[in-house]
């Protein structure tokens, strides 16, 4: 008997029991829409935190003061005051680094006409969007010239210009930093990150600028270190280390007083974990599909006892045992299949909503719904090989008696 | 002489229950040449559906030699058994048989589907043997929509439909009234003029006096030897 022989009569047979059919394929349905949905949320969440680290610069290296000890009492990371622009220009002057900004910030009352916001001002240099991966939206960003010249120029932030009701057209306007006249040369593009360290929501003033102004002593926040390709990330940092501990005086092994942030680090160990919950979430969403497969299994139990003298009438007129185990084989395979088919849209309908409200969008990778297809059909044959070989090994005298 | 379609040679069917051993069939000979129509004729208990199931290939016996057109069936695996049944036996059975919510024109054509044969021949032929027993205008019905005799046509049109050597009838007119048992059996009369060999298999004198030599069974034995025509 042909493949195609066999399928026809498994779906006119689940076509003449439409409502155990679906109740049947129920189980399955729902665990391949769990796995697929569930799959699909995990890489949801990876590809966005992935993408909003991205977001944060390319080939990133952060360095950042350590902490400051007094007396005994070690402080929080960040309280030294150990960085300073030369460490800045050292680092700038090694092999393979591509770009730096040292930066430093303060927050203050910004104003524009009525509106006004608090927010972070941050003096840095011209290389900040280029370490830090903003592009212009409108105007024109820091240029070497105003940064050396310390004049009262600012370039806005997306979501801070937003807040000052300044749009295309205020390039040139005035606005008011700490209660200081300053002219917007620039908005950047907004790169859509949110939340209470939103990277939209801050100015950046030419570093001479806030150090005259805003920010006092000659002490550094941060350094960002752009590398010039992936592969010299690590060479470059440990660079970066030795080249600090001289200028800091810090014997090799002991305790730095500065870190180093490294951007390709924190991204696999980010999408480490992320995979990780994927696994465990596909892996909870599989107990259903194992469950969805018993519940097949007990129907074609039900279905071979209901079914003997059906079985004996085929075995009598010419089916042999292997024409019985495929009939009954493909039945469930059918089944799951169906299922699973089923199950694969309802799963990319819920991923989709959820991508839709957690705000990640649409993920769709086309490997999922192929893996859940060959799991339900391996499910199928799991699950439907005994009571097909129940079936099969029926002897026909016996099954022609049962009534 | 020929050899016989069915030929029996000292044949024993013993079933084993617990230690209890129970004989079924003793030492039967039977030869049957194609062609014939012939009536095996016995009581309740006497051993005659053993002897159709050892004759259909449905079991093979415990002892003794059992060639049917040629084939020693002794040695047969299940599998082969069941591809001789398709080729070489058409069975018609006391309560027809047919496969429940399946149409006339699906039953009629199912033995095909074992032979590998493609599904508009399987059709094409189902048709056919229907329409030549009179069923040309039931070919949708379903079996629960059918008369008694009328399932029988079918269950006989399914027997003929894949040309067998041999007709196996149990009691084919056992659930029948008898008007419609006489025309069953007026059927088989038709057909074995027709050539086809036909065994029947009956506790009933009447049914049997329509065959042209009657075997006699009890006890697991042939009895009172073959009657000829």
């Amino acid at each position: 008997m042909s493949i195609v022989e066999l399928v026809r009569l498994a779906l006119s047979r689940i076509a003449s029991s439409r409502l155990r059919a679906a109740l049947t394929m129920l189980g399955v349905i729902i665990g391949v829409a769990s796995v697929v949905a569930l799959v699909a949320v995990g890489q949801g969440a990876t590809s966005g935190i992935t993408a909003r680290l991205q977001g944060l610069g390319t080939n990133l290296l952060t360095v950042n003061p350590g902490s400051s000890t007094q007396g005994f009492t070690r402080g929080a990371a960040g309280t030294a005051t150990s960085l300073t622009a030369d460490d800045a220009n050292a680092i700038a002057a090694l092999n393979g680094v591509a770009a730096v900004e040292p930066e430093i910030s303060s927050q203050q009352l910004v104003a524009a006409g009525s509106l006004n916001s608090t927010t972070s001002i941050v003096g840095t240099t011209a290389d900040y969007a280029t370490v830090r991966a903003f592009t212009i939206w409108q105007g024109s960003f820091l240029t070497p010239a105003t940064v050396d010249a310390g004049v009262s120029v600012a370039v806005l932030g997306a979501t801070t210009a937003d807040d000052l009701g300044l749009g295309a057209n205020a390039i040139g306007a005035q606005v008011t930093i700490g209660g200081l006249p300053f002219q917007v040369v620039g908005i950047l593009q907004a790169k859509g990150s949110s939340g209470p360290f939103s990277q939209d929501d801050q100015v950046l003033i030419p570093m001479a600028t806030a150090r005259h102004y805003f920010v006092q002593g000659d002490t550094i926040r941060s350094i960002g270190v752009s590398v010039a390709t992936p592969d010299q990330m690590d060479l470059v940092k440990a660079e970066i280390q030795t080249t600090l501990e001289q200028r800091h005086g810090i014997a090799a092994g002991g305790t730095d007083d500065f870190t180093i942030t490294d951007q390709a680090q924190l991204l696999s160990t980010v999408s480490a974990v992320t995979t990780t919950l994927t696994i465990l979430l596909a892996g909870i969403a599989s107990i259903s599909l194992v469950v969805g497969g018993i519940g097949i299994m007990n129907i074609m139990l039900v279905s071979v006892r209901e079914r003997t003298h059906e079985i004996g009438i085929r075995k009598a007129i010419g089916a042999r045992g292997r024409d019985v185990l495929a009939q009954f084989l493909i039945e469930a395979l059918t089944l799951s299949l169906l299922g699973g088919m089923v199950g694969i849209v309802l799963g990319v309908a819920v991923s989709a909503l959820i991508g839709a409200v957690a705000g990640w969008g649409f993920v769709f990778n086309p490997i999922t719904p192929l893996v859940a297809v060959l799991f339900s059909l391996l499910v199928g044959v799991v699950f439907g090989v005994w009571p097909a070989r129940q079936a099969a090994r029926l002897d026909p005298i016996v099954a022609l008696r049962y009534e | 002489m020929t050899e016989p379609l069915v030929h029996l040679q000292h044949v024993s069917r013993v079933y084993e229950m617990g230690r209890l051993q129970v004989v079924a069939l003793r030492d039967v000979d039977v030869a049957i040449q194609s062609g014939e129509f012939v009536a095996v004729l016995g009581p309740s208990g006497s051993g005659k559906s053993t002897l159709m199931h050892i004759v259909g290939c449905l079991d093979r016996p415990t002892s003794g030699q059992y060639t049917l057109a040629g084939t020693p069936v002794a040695a047969l695996d299940d599998d082969r058994l069941a591809a001789l049944r398709s080729r070489a036996i058409g069975f018609v059975f006391q309560s027809y048989n047919l496969l429940a919510r399946t149409n006339a024109l699906e039953n009629v054509a199912a033995p095909l589907l074992y032979q590998g044969v493609s599904r508009r021949e399987r059709y094409r032929r189902a048709r056919a043997a229907l329409e030549r027993l009179g069923l040309g205008d039931r070919v949708d019905h379903s079996p629960a929509e059918l008369s008694g005799g009328q399932q029988q046509r079918v269950a006989i049109a399914r027997a003929l439909v894949t040309d067998p050597a041999l007709i196996l009838a149990d009691e084919p007119t056992g659930n029948l009234a008898s008007d419609q048992g006489a025309e069953v059996l007026s059927l088989f009369r038709e057909l074995h003029s027709a050539g086809r060999t036909i065994v029947l298999i009956t506790h009933d004198q009447e049914v049997a006096a329509a065959a042209g030599r009657q075997i006699h069974i009890r006890d697991g034995s042939i009895a009172a030897g073959e009657i000829a025509a």
